[in-house]
């Protein structure tokens, strides 16, 4: 086919787009994942392919990268059909895929990260090849100052498992755009990154569009999304359920679209009456991270802590489950004295810990649902000759499964066959069969979809409204002003501000963050 | 942003104390723990028996490395892509059994160079196979190379032979008198550096040039480091893993037609249980267990250290019994240490 100049007539078709995708079919066993998804992508535009887990956009971009092949649908780059796309092909074609997880090799260093693929490329995916070292390093070096990061030797050389997150994301672009990259996809690329950073990867994606390369987002992100602009191409349950100009549509449009259900996000806290006190926090200290840090909290209360990475709020959260323990000032729950200085402290005084990283620190996930819930009151169900009852424990799993309305096929499946926001509430789930008195939530949506998000929210307003005391860290400020009573803000170690969250505006919450004086002002 | 996440990551690398930063040299630099530890064997034995310090008992060290080595350049490729092999040593005893049989009794004019390269390339056969089998079966090198070591031994037991091959081939002989140098010592005797340490010479140079300088050899490293990620970037998994196999077996063809050369005699029951040996020096040279890493020095410096242990030792009383605990004891040591390594990155 014939590329044909648009020249802004409009009787005339546009230039064929640079993919194409026509009626993709993917089945994964009995489960269709995708059932029938057409667009298409024009070069130099920005897209977003939105959906909650499991609505398969990770499928989708699978195939367009060449790591799985469709069942049926076609494929068509440049107006041409592709069929048997390959990983390698894919890249030869121009499709470069940043993926959530980065996929850097850890042990390589960063020029053999980024410099190989490319080298791959040109051999068709051959391996007997010699390694053309300075060609890499020049590409490396290239693609290194386009991401703005150093391109000296040093850094060249190391490797990536030694770099921060947010480096490793930047590298994870640099290897994209390193050879010449015609549609960019890039996969929940803000996670793992502060707002400073997002900033600099948004200068990344206009350079790009300047030289006429497309860029698709896979996220669940409204905000980023409106932010961005381009075009929204949206999914749920296997099916392209619409797709539009971001600019023409509201947020509440989008997130419906997402999860067919009409989400609000206004306050989730309404008066509550409070309980008498549950928790006092004074002047704890723990010397290079937080010092005299005061708090106190009734029961049914919901207190959220914020700040930047450095000021103190995880410190402050891991003393308070016991995990790194404070070394000065007091902590008293119900009037008590209570010493954490370790998990099964927290515990044993009734504080349940939902940390950050449920992936590494939290859930078991090869385990099943019932073993990762049961988990921390194994005592309790051990029966005469010190078996765990296998009947009771899974009563246990199977109730609080039911209350925390987790989606899976039973709770002897694996906890890494559920979505994030369901494996997130099997973590809550876990805690609240110690029936907490203090439940401490360390971001407790992080990667976590829209739908499964408001699930949590009404989870927490629920366990307050039962009297219990809840602690949320989070960077996310509006979940904060959606669900706490206080909100307060650290900064480098100490606590600036204690806002109220009702009536609370995010821009005052947000420059509290970072400026101090308006923070004492206030 | 960029330059302070860079330099919080170059912090590391740089001293706060000359102790510290000795030490975290050393983390980064496994083979030279490696080579502290045989400088220090070295001048421990030294000093308690000068003997220790003969040209007779260096040339003895080299030349007992050679099969050693050979298979721990091998293992090195097959740890480095995140696998494990023990069936290299039946693969060995097979090849170098069946080869000189051959040899005995259909081709007794069979020149070195054909020997060795027919050993190379039996090796290489059951090696692929072995790669095939992780491959297609998906299954865990360590139990797959389990059972082709038994299949392998006992098909060689059963079916090829058990009697001892005493006259072995004439060129196989003479290339394992073939002498690179003969020194004569001040007491009149006479020893000799076989011109078999080549091979290892030559081994370990195609082995480094192939890791560090191909695309198969980065590679190897990518499916070590994670072999999921390395599929989705368009690395091939069959080919690395039947490479790595593949190549393993094929040092060990080699290293079998040597060690019959070198001992004048074809023994089928010959390098049983020397597996974990052969794993050990190369885990000492600075290679993870895990996979993804591990270099051509540190393994020859750890096949080194492992000789030395077993060999010198004798001079300075201590029973060979006695040897595997020191070799024990330095695996665990470095066992710790390159865990301590492995938390801190």
């Amino acid at each position: 086919m014939q590329p044909q100049q648009n020249g802004g007539e409009p009787h005339l078709k546009p230039a064929t787009p640079f993919l194409e995708v026509r009626n993709i079919e993917k089945h994964f066993g009995g489960v269709r994942a995708l059932k029938g998804v057409s667009f298409s992508i024009e070069a130099g535009n920005i897209y977003h392919l939105m959906g909650e887990n499991g609505c398969g956009k990770s499928t989708l971009i699978k195939i367009i990268s060449g790591a799985q092949g469709a069942d049926a649908g076609e494929l068509l780059i440049d107006g041409e059909t592709v069929t048997g796309l390959t990983p390698v092909a894919a890249l030869a074609k121009g499709i470069e895929t940043v993926y959530q997880d980065f996929s850097l090799l850890p042990n390589l260093s960063v020029a053999e990260n980024i410099g190989l693929t490319q080298q791959l490329v040109s051999s068709s995916g051959k391996l007997a090849r010699r390694l053309d070292i300075p060609k890499m390093r020049a590409t490396a070096e290239r693609a290194l100052a386009a991401v703005g990061l150093p391109a000296n030797r040093a850094f060249l050389s190391t490797r990536t498992d030694e770099l921060p997150m947010a480096t490793r994301q930047l590298i994870a672009i640099a290897r994209a755009i390193a050879s010449d990259a015609r549609l960019v996809i890039m996969d929940e690329p803000t996670t793992a990154l502060t707002k400073h950073e997002v900033d600099n990867l948004l200068g990344v994606v206009d350079r790009l569009r300047a030289k006429g390369v497309a860029v698709l987002f896979v996220t669940h992100k409204l905000d980023e999304c409106k932010s961005l602009g381009g075009r929204a191409i949206i999914m749920r349950d296997g099916q392209k359920v619409a797709e539009c100009d971001v600019e023409t549509h509201s947020k509440a449009d989008l997130a419906f679209w997402m999860t067919g259900k009409v989400l609000d996000d206004t306050r989730q806290r309404s008066a509550v009456t409070l309980g008498e006190k549950l928790l006092n926090v004074e002047k704890l200290s723990r010397s290079g991270f937080f010092a005299d840090v005061s708090l106190s909290l009734r029961k049914g209360e919901i207190v959220g802590i914020t700040g930047l990475l450095d000021s103190g709020r995880n410190e402050l959260a891991l003393a308070l489950a016991g995990v790194s323990p404070a070394d000065g000032g007091g902590i008293f729950l119900e009037g008590n004295e209570i010493r954490l200085v370790k998990p099964a402290d927290a515990i044993a005084s009734g504080i349940g810990y939902v940390p950050e990283d449920r992936l590494s620190e939290g859930l078991f996930l090869s385990q099943s649902i019932k073993d990762n819930i049961v988990v921390p009151v194994l005592d309790r169900l051990r029966n005469a000759i010190g078996i765990v009852d296998g009947r009771r424990s899974r009563a246990l799993a199977a109730r609080t499964v039911d209350d925390l309305q987790v989606v899976s096929a039973g709770v002897d499946k694996p906890v890494q066959s559920l979505s994030g926001g369901n494996q997130q509430r099997v973590l809550i789930g876990r805690w609240l069969t110690i029936e907490p008195k203090l439940l401490i939530l360390h971001g407790p949506t992080v990667g976590v979809d829209v739908g499964s998000k408001d699930t949590i929210y009404r989870i927490i307003q629920r366990l307050a409204g039962d009297g219990m005391g809840v602690i949320i860290i989070s960077d996310d400020l509006p979940e904060l002003l959606q669900n706490s009573d206080r909100i307060m803000v650290m900064r480098k170690g100490r606590v600036v501000k204690t806002f109220t969250a009702e009536g609370l505006a995010e821009d005052v919450l947000s420059r509290a963050l970072t400026d101090d004086t308006i923070a004492r002002l206030q | 942003m960029t330059e302070t996440t860079f330099s919080s990551a170059a912090s590391r690398s740089e001293s706060p104390g000359a102790t510290a930063g000795l030490w975290a040299w050393l983390m980064r630099h496994p083979p030279a723990f490696t080579l502290i530890l045989i400088v220090a064997v070295s001048l421990i034995v030294g000093a308690i028996n000068t003997d220790f310090w003969q040209v007779s008992n260096l040339f003895d060290i080299l030349r007992a490395s050679v099969v050693r080595g050979l298979f721990a350049l091998g293992v090195l490729v097959v740890l480095a892509s995140g696998g494990i092999d023990v069936s290299f040593t039946a693969i060995a005893a097979f090849v170098m059994y069946a080869v000189t049989m051959l040899v005995v009794n259909v081709v007794p004019g069979m020149p070195i160079v054909a020997i060795l390269a027919l050993g190379a390339l039996g090796g290489a056969c059951f090696g692929a196979l072995n790669g095939v089998l992780v491959h297609v079966l998906k299954a865990p090198s360590l139990i797959v190379t389990i059972g082709t070591q038994y299949v392998i031994r006992s098909f060689l037991l059963t079916f090829v032979g058990t009697a001892l091959f005493m006259n072995i081939p004439a060129a196989m002989d003479a290339f394992g008198k073939l002498a690179l140098f003969t020194h004569h010592s001040a007491n009149g005797s006479t020893s000799t550096l076989p011109a078999f340490v080549l091979i290892l010479a030559v081994a370990s140079l195609v082995t480094w040039w192939i890791l560090e300088r191909t695309l198969i050899g980065r590679a190897v490293y990518a499916v070590g480091g994670n072999a999921g990620v390395a599929e989705r970037l368009g690395y091939n998994l069959r080919t690395v893993r039947i490479f790595v196999f593949a190549y393993a077996g094929l040092l060990a063809g080699i290293a079998g037609i040597i060690h019959v050369s070198s001992n004048r005699l074809a023994n089928p029951f010959d390098l049983a249980g020397a597996e974990l040996e052969i794993i050990a020096a190369v885990v000492l040279g600075g290679a993870r267990i895990t996979g993804g890493s591990g270099s051509v020095i540190g393994t020859l410096l750890g096949v080194v250290l492992i000789t030395l242990v077993s060999n010198v030792l004798i001079l300075v009383g201590i029973p060979s019994t006695w040897q595997l605990v020191i070799v024990g004891i330095f695996i665990i040591l470095a066992g710790a240490i390159f865990s301590i390594r492995g938390r801190q990155s």
